[in-house]
């Protein structure tokens, strides 16, 4: 039994923004109010209270785009270490992309990306399937089966799916298992060899630049197609206003699309690139101002659902090249809450309520996880945040096994200080105790 | 004079006044070159390496050249593909590098921004000696010198520089050189190698070259690489010829007084005919010479900081 008193509670699916306790008990939510009168908590033992004045408490983040990296690059990251990164960050769910090697596409692989998200016992980790085998982009997969091995979405997040009568297929056969295709838009012809987006910044670099439209068109493309097909579409990591005006399009004719933007496109820019700093090379690339702007609005007034993170982990030494040579991906499950906190919260561009409806609720009901929310009943998956305490990003801080992140050295403000998956206390900060 | 810079990586990084200073010592560095014994010894017991990723027998020997005659040991690292195909990183390279008794490295490679990787994690100095699409900054001073070497200085005056803007390292450090020191440029090219960002540079961009022409003071041709056109990037030779090529009718237009240029090494009958590369407006041949000259006054000036007398 757990007693949290006088917390700010944030959790938009009741309607809450404010001082409340909150009870938990074998795992769960039992209530959550103003003032709990004791004797209806009790069933004879003594609960563990805490005073969490000045904190707000969130439902765990619901994180829908992370690369854990296990199997076949354990050396980047593995599901162990993701996880302690996950909560660490306060992130209590995430879905973990297939583009591992071998790519996540036959029911033992689904099978066994879950067993071992149970087995490091920290977040719920829920397995995406390849849409097509081997995410080659020619066969689906077998999406019925891999759903019932536990598959949550099907993605070839890693690259886009080419061939246009593909994904409608995919739109088309996923109908059976009532799951989301995520798409990752690019189109590869357009991405060329670029390793920026294209604009003044890359033309200054002299990096190769891929135009919006990489994006955009296939953005567009998989928009009509969910018209068409009636399918359950979700975009990936949107950092273009030409994907945004796909999506609202989409919207306005009541077709079933979602999208989801990282916190990096909303905060950072082409203009932010240095040359011969990799940590910034990320795909989509991090957007121009204009984009960046679009990309905030849309996520205020609900065109864009949700927020995610793209935790792309890479090994030190495979980012320790020229910026040209290096992979694209950005550590982030442990800096996203602190820096979309210090960057876009503190200074008023996006409201502490929509925040939690982006992080957790949004994602939790798209996937239909059991998450999102602090309503009595749920799994009691919290995050205790203190928006004073600061903290330097430092490396050999993360629990990550990467640290590609453009934050590193940079000072945020806003952290997860406990999270609790199930009721149990999974991570504590040790210096803000 | 003083010269407390440690790398010669952008021009981007150089003042006005700096610029002014590297064309000032390489007038004497000039002197030199006419002089019967080519040797001084002012870099003695200096150790210039050259690390070239891509082949370019001229700017190499240009810059082996330079330190020579500033008495400065050369060698050449024999990187080339091998060692890149065999997988060793620019790190790895890097590590071995800081192992060695170097003093100044020069630097060319595909990727833009290796030389500064190399510069960030090195004690040693480090020269660019043209870095992916990037930077060319000695090549853009010795545009520049051959330029102020023919008309005292190059304010006021107008320059076109056409052809593969995109892909010109050379048209990114000219335009950057030339704008710091007062001149008017102008990016001359086909749309798909001219693309509207290329006006970061903060210069005026156009499709029509003959336009561009009446009153250029100076004509750069740059390099087309010709495999450009299997990407799809301009349709023909032959058109663009007719359209960017520097032929003596279009040289017409700009008059006798325009200066050609051209970076070097041509594609007679492309981008600059052969009539116009070898009359007596084309300064082509003066730019090796004074290339020579540049870079003896830039590594004289890195190696030692500008406190020696380097012309005794
Ligand atoms: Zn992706």
């Amino acid at each position: 039994m757990l007693w949290l008193k006088n917390a700010r509670v944030v959790d938009p699916a009741q309607g809450i923004s404010g001082i409340r306790d909150v009870f938990v008990r074998d795992g769960r939510i039992l209530m959550i109010g103003r003032s709990i009168p004791t004797d209806r908590l009790t069933d004879g033992g003594e609960p563990e209270t805490l005073d969490c004045a000045g904190k707000y408490l969130f439902p765990g983040l619901v994180d829908a785009h992370v690369h854990l990296r296990e199997p076949g690059q354990e050396y980047k990251e593995d599901i162990a270490s993701g996880s302690r990164a996950a909560v660490r960050g306060g992130v209590t769910s995430l879905i973990c992309m297939a583009n591992t090697s071998p790519v996540i596409d036959s029911q033992a692989l689904v099978a066994f990306v879950a067993r071992q998200g149970r087995r490091a016992g920290l977040a719920h980790v829920y397995p995406a399937a390849a849409v097509t085998k081997g995410m080659a982009g020619e066969e689906l997969t077998e999406m019925a089966e891999l759903k019932a091995s536990g598959a949550i979405a099907f993605s070839d997040d890693g690259r886009g799916v080419q061939n246009g009568e593909i994904m409608r297929l995919a739109l088309e056969y996923a109908k059976l298992t009532g799951c989301p295709v995520v798409s990752h838009c690019e189109d590869a012809a357009l991405a060329g060899k670029g390793v920026m987006r294209r604009g003044r910044a890359s033309a200054a670099l002299g990096l190769a630049g891929m135009p919006g439209a990489a994006e955009s068109a296939m953005a567009a493309r998989d928009v009509l197609l969910a018209g068409e097909t009636g399918g359950k579409l979700h975009l990936a990591h949107v950092s273009t206003r030409g994907t945004l005006a796909a999506l609202r399009a989409g919207k306005a004719a009541g077709w079933d699309v979602t999208a989801e933007v990282n916190p990096h496109h909303l905060i950072l820019t082409d203009e932010d690139v240095p040359l011969t700093n990799s940590a910034f090379k990320v795909n989509p690339p991090l957007p121009s101002a204009e984009d960046r702007d679009a990309l905030l609005l849309a996520l205020a007034d609900g065109t864009i659902d949700m927020l995610a993170s793209d935790h792309a982990p890479h090994a030190w030494e495979e980012k320790a090249r020229p910026f040209a040579e290096a992979p694209f991906g950005m550590t982030a499950l442990e800096t996203a809450l602190p820096a979309i906190w210090t960057y876009l919260v503190q200074p008023g561009k996006l409201s502490v309520e929509r925040l939690v409806d982006a992080f957790a609720r949004r994602p939790a009901e798209r996937f239909a996880l059991e998450a999102g929310t602090l309503r009595p009943g749920m799994p009691a998956d919290m995050v205790l945040f203190d928006p004073e305490y600061q903290e330097i990003v430092t490396a050999s801080d993360m629990a990550s096994k990467s640290v590609n992140t453009p934050f590193l050295g940079r000072t945020l403000r806003g952290y997860p200080v406990k999270t609790w998956v199930g009721g149990h206390l999974v991570f504590e900060r040790p210096a803000a105790v | 004079m003083n010269w407390p810079r440690k790398d010669l990586l952008d021009i981007a990084a150089l003042s006005a006044e700096e610029i002014e200073i590297i064309l000032d010592t390489a007038v004497s560095m000039k002197e030199v070159l006419t002089r019967p014994v080519k040797k001084l010894p002012t870099l003695r017991g200096k150790a210039v390496a050259m690390l070239f990723y891509e082949t370019s027998t001229r700017t190499r020997s240009s810059f082996e050249t330079a330190a020579k005659i500033l008495g400065a040991d050369t060698s050449s690292l024999a990187v080339a593909q091998s060692s890149v195909s065999k997988g060793e990183s620019l790190l790895d390279t890097a590590k071995t590098l800081a192992a060695m008794n170097i003093d100044l490295l020069v630097v060319r490679h595909a990727a833009s921004g290796a030389p500064q990787f190399l510069a960030e994690r090195l004690p040693l100095g480090v020269i660019n000696a043209g870095d992916g699409q990037h930077a060319h900054p000695t090549q853009a001073l010795l545009d520049v010198y051959s330029m102020r070497e023919k008309w005292g200085g190059v304010t006021g005056r107008k320059i076109v520089i056409v052809g593969d803007v995109l892909h010109s390292r050379v048209a990114r450090s000219n335009a950057l050189c030339l704008t710091k020191l007062g001149a008017e440029v102008v990016l001359v090219g086909p749309p798909t190698l001219l693309p509207p960002e290329m006006d970061y540079l903060g210069v005026r961009l156009s499709y029509d070259f003959d336009r561009e022409l009446a009153g250029a003071d100076g004509v750069m041709a740059l390099r087309l690489q010709l495999e450009r056109q299997q990407s799809g990037l301009f349709p023909s030779l032959r058109e663009y010829n007719r359209l960017y090529g520097l032929t003596r009718e279009r040289m017409a237009r700009a008059g006798k007084e325009c200066l050609v240029l051209h970076p070097g090494p041509m594609n007679r009958g492309v981008e600059i005919m052969s009539d116009v590369a070898d009359s007596p407006q084309s300064v082509i041949e003066t730019q090796v010479t004074n290339g020579v000259a540049v870079r003896m006054a830039l590594i004289y000036l890195l190696l030692s900081g500008g406190a020696v007398d380097a012309v005794a």
